[in-house]
């Protein structure tokens, strides 16, 4: 019965969100966790997310004592060492920081996160969260390759230490601006003449964007993207851990329910298929008579 | 005389129950011969239940200002005890409620059922199926996320393409220059109030001109024209119990495909609810695609497909009307698919093809071999209307049984 559920999701999950969000780079997978395991990661996500997140990154629409809860941190403990406010146990968890004078500092204020992982999903998330790296021309002094020119400066430099873009990369990066460029010239020609020779430089180029990115792909997967230039407080595994975590977090905090829904919709399914059962067999008692 | 029929009495010299429950009900003589395709008008009326009742108890919490809206419907998810499970029912309900209205037209053009003397329920029907797009689009509004926000910009923007008094129209449909939160909380009012009623009415009329007619079946025969001595026809059984126990066992069907959806994908990876729409509403920030929700995907293909933006509106516009005119189209002298000429099973498999691909486009961005292949299905679209009085004569039908076939 969980089998066929979990190959049935599965299949629904033919997934539109991936398609919107476009390809990430880097692109490495948010190792996937179930049950106790999934729990404790997302109480240490919590974790990082109080100390390195909330006090920019409200998450106006969640309690306290309901991310406890479902998360099983006792409420004492919560108190103790993850309310760093004089919020109450019951309390949305907000935090101090003016919306105006954020906007004045960063470009723009921090969005409440309440409901990022639904909006970007947990893909993107966990990428973006890795994908900050040393670029001299933004006044924070990093960039981030999944969302360029990013107002966020990279918040988690003290855990992470500071990265940059490996040669390889650059390289490949390097091409694929050419190929655009290219392409970009070449369409302007097309409106003044039409010429094959001009398309064919077009999809020459395009296929070469196309190469370049699934080499770009597997440079992440190989874990070569990019290569750290300031040690921090974590190993680069050890911090790859605690962004999966913060990502898990992330993806409780966007739907709370997700879990229990999941535990309950068992049931609820084979309610529905002992109903279904039981009506078709009253349905055939009646027919017996209608030839 | 039991006290129970006593009861029964004392209201029937008053008020007609047993008379209705036996006309519509357990006196209502349908064919024997239903088929699967018999069961979507039940669920129809099982999912507009389902939205009715979800839906009063989301208003219960709900707030339709421009400034509270997103965020009841996150104190709905979170705070409310099972609110969760109420959005979602409503949420998949809507989507539901457009694949059962398609499956249940879909019944309609393979068997006939539109052909006299069965117009008006046609057009009754098609009159509900133009209120539920419109209950929906308003309902799409009010979690005020960004894509709420901006598929409604360009839904009440298609109106400005009325010649000399479009911008006044948009104006007054939208009660301020942009969208806003006077959009938002009369859309909510016509989204609850307004449209449910015209729906119940309109659903009312649908079953009350099916009832004076009888229903149609597989075969596209009269049921009525071979009776008994009592005059109940040869091929009908009482709705009830007959109909009414086969129909849940539909229900169970459905209902397990309705709640795998809503506990495992109630987002339906992104079909059902839209990941730009966990963004609040920002007049400022454009969504990277703007794409309607997946039912009206096939429509806003059409619009697209046209290079003229007033034009464009005229055939989405027409895509629909057309519809209402399908009882005079078809010229065939057989109603079922099952007696019709060959040559109808390739233009309706076409038609499927182009609805579906419409459907499909209208998801995506455009570009010049999206937008010619959306063409192409446009002019099909028409065409199978179109010319439908002319190819429906096409070529010989099968002969057509007497009593239906079971």
């Amino acid at each position: 019965m969980k089998k066929l559920l979990i190959t049935l999701t599965a299949c629904l999950s033919f997934s539109l969100q991936a398609a919107e969000a476009g390809l990430t780079l880097p692109n490495d997978d948010l190792p996937a966790l179930e049950g106790d395991a999934l729990i404790i990661s997302q109480q240490s996500g919590m974790q990082v997310y109080v100390n390195n997140c909330l006090g920019c990154h409200s998450l106006e629409f969640q309690r306290y004592n309901r991310t406890a809860k479902d998360l099983q941190i006792p409420e004492d403990v919560m108190k103790e060492n993850l309310i760093f406010t004089d919020a109450k146990i019951g309390d949305l968890m907000k935090n101090n920081m003016s919306p105006e004078l954020a906007a004045n500092w960063f470009g723009t204020a921090p969005p409440d996160l309440s409901v990022v992982a639904r909006a970007r999903g947990t893909h993107w998330l966990y990428n973006y969260l890795r994908a900050f790296y040393v670029d001299s021309a933004r006044p924070y002094g990093t960039n981030n390759s999944v969302f360029t020119d990013v107002g966020m400066p990279h918040a988690m430099e003290r855990l992470q230490g500071l990265q940059a873009k490996s040669d390889a990369v650059v390289a490949l990066e390097g091409q694929i601006n050419e190929a655009k460029a290219t392409i970009a010239s070449a369409s302007i020609a097309m409106e003044q003449q039409d010429a094959s020779d001009l398309e064919q430089k077009i999809s020459d180029a395009e296929k070469a964007i196309v190469d370049a990115e699934a080499e770009l792909v597997s440079l992440s997967k190989a874990g070569k993207y990019f290569s750290i230039v300031k040690a921090g407080e974590l190993t680069p595994e050890e911090f790859d851990h605690a962004t999966a975590d913060l990502v898990n977090f992330l993806d409780y905090i966007g739907e709370p329910i997700k879990q229990e829904r999941k535990r309950l919709g068992v049931w609820v399914l084979a309610f529905i298929l002992f109903f279904g059962f039981v009506s078709y067999l009253l349905k055939k008692e009646y027919w017996k008579d209608v030839h | 005389m039991s006290k129970m029929s006593q009861f029964m009495q004392w209201i029937d010299d008053r008020f007609p129950a047993t008379k209705v429950w036996n006309e519509h009900l357990a006196e209502y003589y349908a064919p024997k011969n239903f088929n699967f395709w018999y069961f979507f008008g039940s669920l129809a009326m099982l999912v507009l239940v389902n939205q009715i009742l979800t839906g009063i108890w989301l208003t219960m919490n709900y707030t339709p200002t421009g400034e509270e809206a997103y965020a009841s419907v996150e104190f709905i998810m979170r705070d409310v005890e099972w609110g969760w499970l109420l959005r979602y029912m409503h949420s998949t309900g809507a989507s539901a409620f457009f694949i059962v209205v398609y499956l249940h037209m879909f019944r309609g053009l393979i068997y006939g059922s539109f052909r006299k003397p069965r117009e008006l329920i046609w057009i009754f029907g098609m009159i509900i199926f133009v209120l539920l797009m419109a209950e929906a689009f308003m309902g799409y509004l009010l979690p005020w996320g960004n894509m709420s926000y901006w598929g409604a910009q360009v839904i009440i923007n298609l109106f400005s393409a009325i010649p000399y008094i479009g911008d006044d129209i948009t104006i007054w449909i939208r009660g301020d220059y942009i969208i806003s939160g006077a959009t938002l909380h009369r859309f909510f009012a016509l989204h609850v109030v307004a449209l449910p009623m015209a729906l119940l009415l309109m659903v009312f009329l649908h079953i009350v001109a099916l009832h004076k007619v009888g229903s149609n079946n597989p075969d596209g025969i009269e049921i009525k024209q071979y009776k008994d001595e009592n005059g109940i026809p040869l091929d009908g059984i009482p709705f009830h119990p007959y109909y009414t126990v086969k129909d849940i066992v539909g229900v169970a069907g459905f209902l397990f495909l309705f709640c795998l959806v809503i506990f495992f994908a109630p987002d339906l990876g992104g079909y059902f609810l839209e990941p730009p729409n966990f963004t609040p509403a920002d007049p400022l920030k454009t969504p990277a695609q703007i794409a309607p929700v997946w039912y009206f995907t096939p429509f806003y293909s059409v619009l697209r497909a046209v290079p003229d933006q007033q034009l464009g509106v005229i055939a989405m516009a027409g895509a629909l009307i057309i519809l209402f005119f399908l009882p005079w189209l078809d010229r065939s002298n057989v109603k079922s698919i099952r007696y019709k000429h060959w040559s109808f099973k390739i233009w309706l498999a076409l038609f499927v093809v182009a609805f579906v691909v419409l459907g499909y486009l209208g998801m995506k961005g455009p570009t010049p071999m999206r937008t010619l292949v959306a063409q192409i299905a446009t002019f099909y679209y028409f065409a199978f209307f179109l010319l439908m009085p002319w190819w429906s004569k096409w070529g010989a039908t099968k002969p057509v049984p007497e009593r239906v076939t079971h």
